[in-house]
């Protein structure tokens, strides 16, 4: 368990015991001591835990395992380990050029102003049709991949500005830096998760 | 005498909405599932918030001094 969590715990454990300390004994509500004691057990700590859990739960969302905790999921995760450079994704997570713990988030939430809390409401609606609504067969993005995602890193990078590849033409990179020639469906890194070549590949265990 | 009698009565039923608030808070906290956030906000959420409005509502509705 984190130490954020851990904390917030004995936050949430504190407060309960000084409620059940008030719902025991509500006369001491009379002094001032105790309506003091009140307002803090029944309005400023209830506040401050729901206020700081549901920061906690929306940092936790962007963790790795939680994506993965997800059924329908687990394919894409799988495809992480494969033991082959030329699947993007598997590329980038087990080299850490995304932090492994945050892989999905990094490579699929927009980093826009508001794209983190866009990105939670269809995150609700994931939970939605995990639970109550009907999974479908194949997983498709909202919104074509946007090279932002990817220029997040590689925008100035050496690797990317002055690779042989991408100055072949001169057009190709202002065309991927302007999202006109997309990184992945261009045909240049368009293998990613293939999630239905997984049968035929080989994985990578991990480090020791 | 039972206007602080009714007051005490309004502040248990808010503590006992806010404990049921905290509680489920804290399982879904050890709960790492996508539901634990919804079911954390949803009805934890709306465990407090009537903890809360209870306890608000018997501060103003209370007696005078």
């Amino acid at each position: 368990m984190s130490l954020p969590t851990t904390l917030l715990l004995s936050l949430i454990l504190f407060s309960a015991v000084l409620v059940s300390v008030l719902v025991a004994l509500p006369g001491i509500t009379a002094s001032r001591g105790g309506k003091i004691l009140a307002f803090l057990v029944l309005f400023v700590l209830p506040l401050l835990c729901m206020a700081i859990g549901v920061s906690s739960e929306v940092e936790r969302s962007k963790s790795t395992s939680f994506c993965l905790s997800c059924h329908v999921m687990e394919p894409y995760g799988r495809s992480l380990r494969v033991d082959d450079p030329s699947y993007l994704a598997a590329a980038h997570f087990e080299n850490h050029r995304v932090p492994a713990d945050e892989a999905c988030y990094t490579c699929h939430t927009d980093y826009a102003m508001f794209g983190g809390v866009r990105a939670k409401l269809h995150g609700l609606k994931h939970v939605y049709v995990q639970y109550l609504g009907k999974l479908p067969q194949q997983i498709h993005l909202y919104e074509p991949y946007n090279n932002r995602e990817c220029l997040h890193c590689h925008l100035g990078a050496r690797s990317f500005e002055e690779g042989a590849v991408h100055n072949a033409d001169p057009e190709l990179l202002p065309a991927v830096k302007a999202n006109k020639m997309s990184c992945l469906s261009s045909g240049c890194h368009d293998v990613v998760h293939n999630i239905s070549n997984l049968d035929k590949a080989k994985f990578w265990k991990g480090a020791n | 005498m039972a206007a602080t009698s009714a007051l005490q009565k309004r502040l248990r039923i808010a503590g006992i909405f806010v404990i049921v608030g905290l509680v489920i808070e804290a399982i879904c906290l050890l709960w790492a599932r996508p539901i634990a956030f919804v079911v954390m906000v949803v009805i934890g959420g709306l465990f407090s918030a009537i903890g809360v409005i209870v306890f608000l509502y018997s501060i103003v509705s209370g007696p005078q001094e």
